[in-house]
């Protein structure tokens, strides 16, 4: 078995990632660390213990930091609806969210597992930047780290400049990704066009008729709907389960590269963005696998292959 | 009747393309050049610009010395690694024949844009520091002119001159965003169309078979141009269309396509100099740019390269 950790700022498609995860034949999930990211924390928490109960599991979930490191929140109700689950007001699960705080939690588990852990983001990097701050051996010990963020010097999300995850933390992924640690950047631009699921794969999920196909079209309607009026978008974008297909089978990439990139911090117009040295004109050493292109028919039928049974 | 338009440039070697097929384009009037610093000093970049109205005699379009540096910062960055010291590819030229016109670039511009109102297309090659200068000094030019043609930007990829940056905006990014949040038409032609049209050694045969005094100063010059686009980027003798896309487009606009969204340009930290397309309008009101985006690459080289030896 492989072992992963999830760190999430559950949501919507967080929740169809970890799904994704939990119901992997080879992967056993240690644990799972929410941040303050698309919903405040409680709330991720509360996402996060539904999606494990629905999977018929027991991975514990820590509650982790509250806000960024340094700026305010930015809550994505707009995009998640205002449960951060298309306003499907799942009941409350019974699962208890466990008392060891998430960074903790992170520096336990990756020091009882040197280089055996696969480490997932799909939110703001606020946690893992205060894991490697307390504990910079992390570096050295995760086994990988793929993050779902920023957007390859190309048009953000949330800014025309930043993708969300990045630009709510800059300081925490600057941090993140000068750590030293072995980092492929999952960014925005691999999850959209053709990469979305469009409504002919919608139809198909719904076909399956299995509980976990119904999960994952009915938490991501407020999305489907809030892309096209907002990014003009068609159907559904899943950035997160594009990352943990990612992690899941990285054999899924068809073109990646390895490249020095930088996070502005400075700059409000820009914050965020993540800056690729593609032709290595800083002359800085590479830090992170950026990932160019992925087989689109692959990934989605990872995540069907989840959702079938 | 010809489309009047005026250069701004800092020639460069691609300038020199882009201009020489102008002067041989009867759908193009050229009334005038200014120059600025960017592929090399202004005054080398002033100097080259009399020497390629002259080559083929055009003596009588006037050439102004505008800007030697950027607006705001203090470092200057040149080409000249790209375009030679001498702006020539270090062929060093001949002195050349005429004088340049008296008039600094900026007054050149602002009497041009009066004597020809709504008629004059405004072509910057360059760092857009004459341009800035001249909008700031006299606004209502934005409603004066035609149409903003620029090589410069890179709107969805990677830049040049940094990570995320081309050159020729990096090199006055305040400049820059002074021209793109003006009120009026501009179309980028950047890194996102101008690296997809890549000239081959072939083409470069055809071009030179002209021996005609353009064709012959190109084959000059070139070279040096060749010799960075194969250090850089492995191109062996092959080179992205920068400037003379600029000439294209203007020619046969129908061999591009492009993409509306108003540009921001960065002016402080990591991404100084990156151009910005909000293209779901997230930022506000914005002026829409045209940023082309593709092009028929075939069509273009043919249609510079025919020009040129015609």
């Amino acid at each position: 078995m492989r072992r992963f950790w999830i760190d999430t700022d559950t949501a919507s498609d967080d929740a169809v990632a970890i799904l994704m995860a939990l119901r992997w034949p080879d992967v056993h999930v240690e644990g799972i660390s929410t941040v303050a990211g698309n919903v405040p924390l409680e709330m991720c928490s509360q996402n996060a213990r539904y999606t494990v109960e629905l999977c018929g599991k027991e991975t514990p979930v820590y509650e982790g930091a509250a806000q960024p490191l340094l700026r305010e929140p930015f809550w994505a109700y707009f995009f998640h609806g205002p449960d951060g689950m298309g306003g499907m007001n799942y009941p409350e699960p019974k699962l208890p969210a466990q008392e060891t705080h998430a960074v903790d939690a992170m520096i336990e588990a990756f020091r009882k597992y040197p280089g055996e852990i696969t480490l997932v983001t799909l939110g703001p990097l606020t946690n893992i930047a205060l894991a490697l701050g307390i504990a910079p051996d992390l570096s050295r010990k995760i086994e990988a780290c793929y993050v779902m963020g920023g957007a390859a010097n190309t048009v953000g999300n949330i800014t025309p400049a930043a993708e969300y995850n990045i630009w709510v933390d800059p300081e925490a992924a600057r941090q993140v990704y000068h750590a030293g640690l072995p980092l492929v950047q999952v960014g925005w631009e691999l999850c959209r066009g053709e990469a979305n699921l469009l409504e002919a794969d919608l139809d198909y999920i719904d076909s399956l008729d299995t509980v976990y196909g119904h999960f994952t079209v009915d938490c991501n309607r407020q999305a489907i709907q809030t892309n096209r009026e907002w990014l003009g978008d068609p159907a559904l974008p899943l950035p997160d389960p594009v990352t943990m297909a990612v992690a899941l089978d990285p054999g899924i990439v068809v073109r990646q590269s390895k490249h020095y990139v930088d996070v502005e911090t400075d700059s409000e117009l820009t914050r965020g963005m993540t800056v690729v040295d593609e032709r290595g004109v800083t002359k800085q050493e590479p830090n992170v696998e950026v990932v160019w292109e992925i087989d689109v028919p692959a990934w989605k039928e990872i995540l069907y292959q989840v959702l079938r049974a | 009747m010809a489309r009047k338009i005026l250069f701004d440039t800092d020639p460069g070697i691609d300038d020199a393309m882009a201009i020489l097929a102008a002067l041989r384009s009867p759908e193009l009037e050229v009334v005038g050049l200014t120059t600025v610093f960017g592929n090399a000093d202004v005054d080398t970049c002033a100097l080259n610009g009399l020497r390629l109205v002259e080559l083929e005699g055009h003596d009588h379009i006037p050439v102004s010395k505008g800007a030697g540096a950027p607006l705001f910062r203090r470092e200057l960055d040149l080409g000249t690694e790209v375009h030679g010291l001498d702006g020539m590819g270090n062929t060093n030229p001949p002195p050349p024949r005429g004088r340049l016109d008296p008039r600094p670039a900026v007054q050149f511009i602002l009497e041009m844009v009066r004597t020809y109102p709504g008629e004059l297309t405004l072509v910057p090659l360059g760092p857009l520091t004459n341009i800035a200068m001249a909008l700031q000094q006299d606004p209502e030019i934005a409603s004066l002119v035609e149409e903003v043609v620029l090589m410069g930007g890179s709107a969805f990829g990677v830049g040049n001159i940094s990570p995320v940056a081309e050159a020729n905006i990096f090199h006055d990014a305040h400049a820059a965003e002074i021209v793109f949040r003006a009120d009026w038409d501009v179309t980028m032609v950047g890194l996102d169309v101008t690296t997809k049209t890549i000239v081959q050694p072939e083409d470069l045969s055809r071009l030179y078979a002209g021996k005609n005094p353009a064709t012959d100063l190109l084959e000059r010059i070139q070279p040096c141009y060749q010799a960075f686009h194969d250090q850089v980027y492995g191109l062996n003798g092959a080179f992205h269309l920068h400037d003379p896309s600029v000439t294209a487009y203007l020619l046969k606009p129908e061999l591009y396509t492009a993409i509306q969204a108003p540009v921001y340009v960065e002016t402080t930290g990591l991404c100084f100099g990156k151009t910005i397309a909000d293209v779901h309008r997230q930022w506000g009101a914005r002026r829409a740019a045209r940023i082309l985006v593709e092009a028929d690459s075939r069509a273009v080289i043919d249609l510079l390269i025919d020009r040129l030896i015609q």
